[in-house]
């Protein structure tokens, strides 16, 4: 069987590129518009009009205040979705976006709630901490694969669940908000060590950092050795092998660099949205990110498309909640449907079929 | 006693995720991953739930869940197979769908009563000290699971569709020499293996928790697939391995009812953990007896 975790684009012919794009925009709409399809009949199926629904959703997406939820929804997206990207470069699957961010949060908490009064000098310090522990937890299920062989995908997977009963522990017992009412939660993060806003605007300075993150991985992985050696490692690991890279090193430096950005991603949430740890701070914004990974095969700027195009189908999804009274997580299938749409019918890797297999 | 309530409750609370290990094990003795399968014992889940409530049967619950647990994997099937997607990606596209179908059409069974299954206490059986209390007093889907294992065991090693299946997991190239479809023998593994995960599901909405509620399976369906690698793709090992995560989920409630202050969080993680060490221990011996298409899946490596 194939996994199509491809490295590289091969070099196309220019004269080609204005078909393959249009056939490109083509496969995605179909896609679209038959997830969108199944999506409502499912919602019929419901007892809920789709119309209605829908079209209550799009509206919704078009305001300003909205707009302005879609880039504060997007940037940790973005982030954790490169944190999927550059491991995938090398052939490895990052599904543990998930607990990357909460550790990310968690170490990031740490240094804040010890330091915010210091200001800036404490965010900086956050921006660290949460890397470092972004990375350390991408770093176990690197060092599982590369000693004894087991499937990062298995065990970034369960790491989602340990970290989030790391951090249960730190909010109901040792960092809890003693001052705090309902739900338990650490105290807020003094103003100064929060992430300023951009302009007049209600968002964060992370979306520049985010964005800048992912205009980083794409001039790595396009213009520099590093970038090469891990797009011929994701090719062929054996022929890299013979080589003379160091293919162990370079597959333990794209998770951990993934790792490390997830873990911002996790402080972009903390210090720019939620000001203090609480369950539920991550929003299921791994997996969201790797299906936004997904989207775009893996490209970084396309990524960033992927995670946009996400956040604003789960903003559009307060909606369905708002409006049209169906749970939250709905959504969660509006998404499920168009990436399921896209893996399977605008791939393009379906034209050599292996005679094996039929 | 606490080591006869561990073990008892390792039975009772093991049984969903070796349905959803069994399922996993046919699904990649033919070589196709299956991370969807916490989405199968999920929607499994509320299809029995919901069914047993509208029709006042857990049988037919039990047959509700393998059905909707079989439809999803069905589309990874179809995704993976015929259109050759990533395996991981489209899996865990479905753990995702899941969660988001079995939300918009559950909420209404939330809180709802429904007919579940009760212990039965097998005759003469039950009354055996020890023995009896831990393998013989618990409700029918838990016996049916002591069949299933060996019965599985029993069918890959002895009959021809058991063979059809393995060599589809191992050489693939020879079943199609042999004027065999390998695709259509996988489908139909990875179809019936997300029925099993439904049928996990099931009993764990019917017979063990008597309630459902949203994300209630919790990752039991992602121990599942990684019990089935350090059980080395053997039904009968699956079947001991998940006792032992039964009995790991079974210790919090066993030591916190005789006044132990345990950490919930620690003991929450628990089942992770040890997976997690489990698999760094025997993680390299297990490898080996990887079914040979599936190892390439785990190594993506390019395939031939």
């Amino acid at each position: 069987m194939t996994t199509t975790l491809t490295p590289a684009e091969p070099v196309k012919v220019p004269s080609r590129r204005s078909a393959d794009l249009l056939d490109g925009v083509r496969r995605w709409a179909g896609a679209l518009v038959g997830a969108v399809v199944i999506f409502s009949a499912l919602l019929l199926v419901k007892g809920a009009d789709p119309i209605a629904a829908l079209g209550d959703m799009v509206a919704s997406i078009f305001t300003s205040a909205s707009i302005e939820q879609i880039a504060i929804k997007a940037t940790p997206l973005i982030l954790a979705a490169m944190a999927v990207v550059l491991p995938a470069r090398t052939g490895l699957a990052n599904v543990g976006g998930e607990g990357q961010v909460i550790i990310g949060a968690v170490c990031a908490a740490g240094v804040g709630l010890a330091f915010d009064s210091m200001g800036p000098v404490a965010l900086v310090a956050m921006l660290v901490a949460g890397a470092a522990g972004g990375a350390l937890w991408a770093g176990i299920a690197a060092a599982m694969r590369l000693t004894v062989g087991v499937n990062e995908a298995v065990t970034t997977l369960l790491l989602n669940y340990v970290a989030l009963d790391v951090m249960l522990y730190l909010i109901y017992e040792p960092w809890k908000d003693p001052n705090g009412s309902g739900q338990p939660a650490t105290r807020p993060l003094a103003v100064a060590a929060r992430l300023p806003l951009i302009g007049t605007t209600a968002v964060h300075m992370g979306l520049v950092i985010a964005l800048v993150a992912a205009v980083l991985v794409w001039l790595v992985l396009r213009g520099t050795a590093f970038g090469f050696r891990l797009g011929v490692t994701g090719g062929n690991p054996e022929a890299a092998r013979r080589a003379g890279l160091p293919v162990k090193r370079l597959l333990l430096t794209a998770m951990l660099l993934g790792g490390a950005l997830a873990g911002l991603a996790g402080v972009m949430q903390l210090a720019g949205v939620e000001f203090k740890l609480r369950p539920g701070l991550t929003a299921n914004i791994g997996y969201i990110a790797f299906l936004a990974a997904w989207l775009a095969r893996h490209k970084p700027l396309p990524a960033v498309g992927g995670a946009v195009l996400l956040a604003v189908i789960s903003i559009g999804g307060d909606s369905l909640q708002l409006d049209s009274g169906l749970p939250a997580a709905t959504v969660n299938v509006l998404m499920g449907l168009v990436l399921l749409a896209v893996l399977g019918w605008a791939s393009k890797g379906t034209g050599k079929r292996t005679d094996a297999l039929r | 006693m606490l080591f006869v309530d561990v073990l008892a409750g390792g039975v009772r609370g093991g049984t969903a995720i070796m349905f959803g290990a069994l399922g996993e094990t046919v699904s990649e003795r033919a070589g196709v991953v299956n991370l969807g399968t916490e989405g199968c014992m999920l929607i499994g889940a509320l299809g029995g739930y919901a069914t047993a409530a509208e029709t006042g049967s857990p049988w037919l619950g039990l047959l509700a869940g393998a059905v909707v647990g079989g439809l999803l994997a069905l589309v990874h099937a179809l995704l993976v197979i015929w259109r050759r997607a990533d395996q991981f990606a489209t899996g865990l596209t479905l753990m995702f769908l899941g969660l988001g179908l079995t939300s918009l059409y559950g909420a209404t069974y939330v809180g709802k009563a429904a007919p579940g299954f009760a212990p039965v206490n097998v005759p003469l059986l039950a009354d055996i000290p020890v023995i009896g209390e831990v393998l013989f007093r618990h409700d029918p889907v838990t016996y049916l699971s002591f069949v299933a294992a060996p019965a599985l065991w029993w069918w890959l090693r002895n009959t021809k569709g058991g063979l059809l299946l393995r060599t589809a997991g191992e050489r693939a190239d020879v079943l199609h020499v042999h004027g065999y479809r390998p695709g259509l023998i996988r489908g139909r593994a990875v179809v019936a293996g997300g029925a099993l995960a439904g049928i996990g599901g099931a009993q764990l909405s019917t017979a063990y928790a008597h309630a459902w509620f949203e994300g209630m399976t919790a990752g039991r369906g992602f121990i599942a697939v990684a019990l089935v690698i350090f059980a080395a793709w053997r039904p009968i090992w699956v079947m001991a391995g998940s006792y032992l995560f039964g009995a790991a989920l079974a210790l919090a409630p066993a030591l916190q009812a005789r006044g132990y202050a345990l950490n919930q969080f620690a003991l929450d993680a628990l089942p992770f953990v040890i997976t997690l060490v489990i698999l760094a221990v025997l993680g390299k011996r297990t490898l080996r007896a990887a079914p040979e298409e599936l190892r390439r899946v785990f190594e993506s490596a390019p395939s031939k």
